[in-house]
């Protein structure tokens, strides 16, 4: 009997289009050369890839889900980010701070806003990020929202210290909620809020060091000090936020799954690299290669379906985005965890691959909307209405 | 002797406050000396400035903490039985069932009813998103008028019936989305690798655009009833039921006997319209000529308002009815979403094999409400037995055991002349005699509806 499993021939990833394919080659050939010659720095020194994360930018992998050129393709932008996530899970993420922020900029309908940033934003020459996990769960009423806004001449007041925005730096920018206060009592008005801009070098605006995380170093993660910081009309993404979030959350959060697919996939990728030898004794485990594989396809060409109507505001397609998200989230955890069992003691080396994709995996199960917020947002869309 | 620090306050009244964002806790004994904070330094005297050490938010993101707070745990969603251990593996975050049945009305209870007589070491996990508790539905049509606590209906509690039975019950835990070619269940408690999946999730009442659940009751489960029951505390309240199907009249039939109010609406000019030729609707009509129900027929609904505890009804007649309950029996629906997205086979229901119940994976079963054979649904009790006995043995092994569709008896429970229907009635069939002929032996007037040269369904009234 044969005991070792053999690898697929080809990757699982597959386009049709030749200019599809072409961004998604170039994005692949970074990752795996530029991105994997640093991700160890990255990881245990906490360095930034700017330089990597620009030359994403320049071969297309921010732009796909934008309408930049009359086409928007959602599928492009995840596949992108699965292959930077495939190599390293922090860039990854910060490949979806840039796609959120610039899901914000097109989404505002603001010309001011976007002419001053779009174009730069969807080639990577300019970076930013978003600072939405509090806003989000304020809005649904799991926690305070951390900065306030007050009406004065010529825009808004904002103060207040919102911790852990990543892909930040002195030149970046992210797009971010406040609550509108009372201009008399000084107290959030319940369904007032502004969602603008936020530049790390305007004045007021502090970057605070973060401490050090389990996994995610070199993400550009600070936590941002504001003191009487002037919004203006051009920073301004939505008054009504609500609105904005309606249409964009299924996006939002469908875009997220490209971490999970790829951090998914480089472990498995490390699973077949110990196949040969170690085959042997790892056909006792559970969670082998290509079940994981099988299970990886099947929710891909979930996602790449999905990702046809990433504007769909349907109750039936939130639902669908949310477990998508919440499967990639399981499905990262056990594949992470069993390519460390596979791997065995080489991979409990602390500079081993696998060591670093379990923490990445942590972290696509932790990042808002966690797998606790999935499910809890799950039973509250399935709960039943009934008259007061 | 107690300490006493400056400032009079004893070392027990020294505070804790957590971080909103962070969960760190300042603690007032300690302070925070890597910031400048001597221990002892009380909150309130923090500098302004001060922001949390840990993620950099400002003092006034923290609030007080309660250290019993942190012991507060919310009930557990698994109700394990005591004699199955729990199945639940390892590391890979799975929940391994060699069953796994989606739904704990009838159906679902019936499924695992049926495998613990057949098996008693097969594991079973019900995952539903209700409390589970076991009740005779056709019971709710009557209960008002025989004075039957809604409470009452419950002969058994989803726990009572778990523990009877060795069975894992997700209560409140709803099923989102189905792997079949990994078994896997994902569920808002976690996800089930399963060996067989018995889908019995029912059905679920058919709402309009501007007619939705927020402004209307349902009777189709144990507890929304229970919540309507309770509303009707009150006496002679004003009730409109739209909807006079069987559910509808039935619901009309008692709650007016119960000397509530009913206004029933319905798009047909009679009641239960599209069952009974004309004669027989009147006489129903007829026989609730004492009871308080009006019945208005041939209109729909065209908008809902609610005003203090009143709810207005605009009718396409014009006509506006102002009540106080409004309760919605226009007709149930399988909810496709699982097990379309699943890509199962679907026909106006999870289309099952007529035999074997199989769904289109061969593993994934199903029964009751949700399900269609030949692209019809079925949503009657009696075949739920035979469906469940049918669906075990194939799990458990034994072959050769099939389901036969029969076409059913239907009494309809009004009592004020009850009904009973025989046979398949089909809207172009015609009825032989729109008077009715009497039964010699009964009394009771029988209609009987030909097709082809034979009678293919007959009504008998009273």
């Amino acid at each position: 009997m044969n005991l070792v499993i053999d690898p697929p021939k080809e990757s699982t990833i597959s386009i049709s289009l030749n200019d599809r394919a072409g961004v998604l080659n170039k994005v692949r050939e970074i990752s795996q050369t530029d991105l994997a010659a640093i991700v160890e720095a990255c990881d245990q020194e906490g360095f930034y890839p700017e330089a990597v994360l620009k030359k994403l930018g320049q071969a297309g992998a921010f732009s796909a889900h934008l309408d930049v050129d009359g086409e928007i393709d959602y599928s492009l932008a995840i596949q992108c980010m699965s292959e930077v996530s495939r190599v390293c899970g922090s860039t990854g993420f910060m490949v979806w701070c840039q796609d959120a922020c610039g899901l914000y900029i097109e989404s505002s309908g603001n010309s001011l806003l976007m002419n001053d940033l779009l174009a730069s934003h969807g080639s990577g020459q300019t970076l930013g990020g978003t600072g939405l996990s509090n806003p989000m769960k304020a809005l649904t009423g799991i926690e305070t929202m951390y900065l306030k806004a007050e009406k004065v001449d010529g825009g808004y007041l904002v103060n207040g210290t919102l911790p852990w925005v990543s892909n930040l730096g002195q030149k970046h920018y992210f797009g971010t909620i406040c609550n509108v206060v009372d201009s008399t009592t000084k107290e959030p008005m319940p369904g007032h809020e502004l969602m603008f801009m936020l530049h790390c070098d305007a004045p007021g605006v502090e970057l605070k060091e973060c401490p050090s995380f389990s996994g995610m170093e070199g993400t550009g993660t600070y936590a941002i000090s504001v003191k009487n910081l002037l919004i203006t009309e051009d920073k301004i993404i939505a008054k009504s936020v609500g609105g904005l979030l309606k249409k964009i959350k299924s996006a939002f959060i469908l875009l997220q799954t490209g971490m999970g697919l790829g951090v998914t996939q480089g472990a498995i990728d490390s699973m077949w690299k110990v196949e040969k030898q170690l085959g042997h004794v790892n056909q006792y485990l559970e969670d082998r290669p290509d079940e994981l594989q099988q299970e990886l396809d099947d929710l891909t060409d979930n996602i790449m379906e999905l990702s046809k109507t990433p504007y769909d505001d349907s109750k039936e397609y939130f639902i669908r985005v949310l477990d998508a998200r919440l499967h990639t989230s399981e499905l990262a955890l056990r594949s992470a965890q069993s390519a460390l069992m596979h791997q065995g003691a080489r991979g409990y080396l602390m500079c081993s691959e696998v060591q670093r994709r379990v923490r990445e995996s942590h972290f696509v199960a932790i990042v808002t909307p966690a797998i606790k917020h999935l499910r809890w947002e799950l039973a509250s869309q399935k709960a039943e209405l009934s008259p007061a | 002797m107690m300490e006493v620090i400056p400032n009079g306050q004893s070392q027990q009244d020294w505070l804790t406050y957590i971080c909103k964002a962070c969960g760190l806790l300042y603690k007032e004994e300690e302070g925070d000396p890597d910031s400048g904070i001597a221990p002892g330094t009380r909150f309130e005297d923090i500098p302004d400035d001060w922001s949390c050490p840990l993620c950099g938010v400002s003092k006034e993101d923290f609030e007080l903490y309660d250290a019993s707070d942190a012991v507060k745990i919310s009930g557990g969603a698994c109700i394990k039985s005591a004699s199955v251990g729990n199945k639940v593996k390892g590391w890979t975050a799975l929940k391994n069932s060699d069953v796994v049945i989606i739904g704990a009305g009838k159906a679902g209870w019936q499924a695992a009813q049926a495998l613990r007589g057949l098996n008693k070491d097969i594991s079973i996990s019900i995952v539903t998103a209700c409390a589970g508790d076991l009740y005779e539905k056709p019971m709710i049509s009557v209960a008002v008028a025989k004075h039957i606590d809604a409470k009452s209906l419950i002969k058994e509690t989803g726990g009572e019936a778990a523990a009877r039975l060795g069975v894992n019950l997700y209560a409140n835990t709803h099923a989102i989305g189905l792997s079949p070619q990994t078994n896997q269940l994902r569920t808002t408690r976690g996800t089930f690798k399963f060996g067989h999946l018995i889908i019995a999730q029912g059905s679920k009442p058919i709402c309009m655009p501007n007619i939705g659940l927020k402004d209307c009751w349902h009777v189709n489960h144990v507890e929304s009833y229970t919540k309507l029951r309770a509303a009707l505390e009150d006496t002679n309240s004003k009730i409109a039921i739209i909807g006079a199907g069987l559910i509808g009249c039935e619901l009309a039939n008692d709650l007016a006997m119960a000397g509530h109010n009913i206004e029933l609406i319905d798009l047909s000019s009679l009641p239960l319209g599209r069952l009974l030729p004309d004669l027989a609707s009147k006489k129903l009509l007829q026989a609730w000529g004492s009871l308080p129900i009006k019945f208005y027929g041939g209109v729909k609904v065209n908008s809902i308002a609610s005003e203090n505890t009143k709810k207005k009804i605009n009718l396409s007649s014009d006509d506006i009815l102002e009540v106080d309950h409004i309760v919605i029996a226009i007709g149930l629906k399988t909810e496709p979403d699982l097990v379309k997205n699943a890509k199962l086979d679907w026909n106006n229901g999870l289309a099952v094999n007529p035999q074997t119940l199989q769904s289109s994976a061969p593993n994934i079963y199903g029964l009751g409400d949700c399900i269609s054979i030949d692209g019809e649904a079925s949503r009657y009790i009696e075949p739920i037995l035979r469906q469940a006995d049918v669906i075990a043995k194939q799990i458990c092994g034994q072959k050769g055991f099939h389901y036969e569709n029969r076409t059913l008896p239907i009494r309809v429970k009004t009592s004020s002349l009850p009904i009973r229907i025989e046979g398949k009635i089909h809207d172009a069939g015609n009825w032989d005699n729109e008077k009715g002929a009497k039964d010699p032996a009964t009394g009771k007037i029988i209609f009987n509806q030909w097709h082809n040269n034979q009678v293919q369904a007959s009504i008998q009234l009273g």
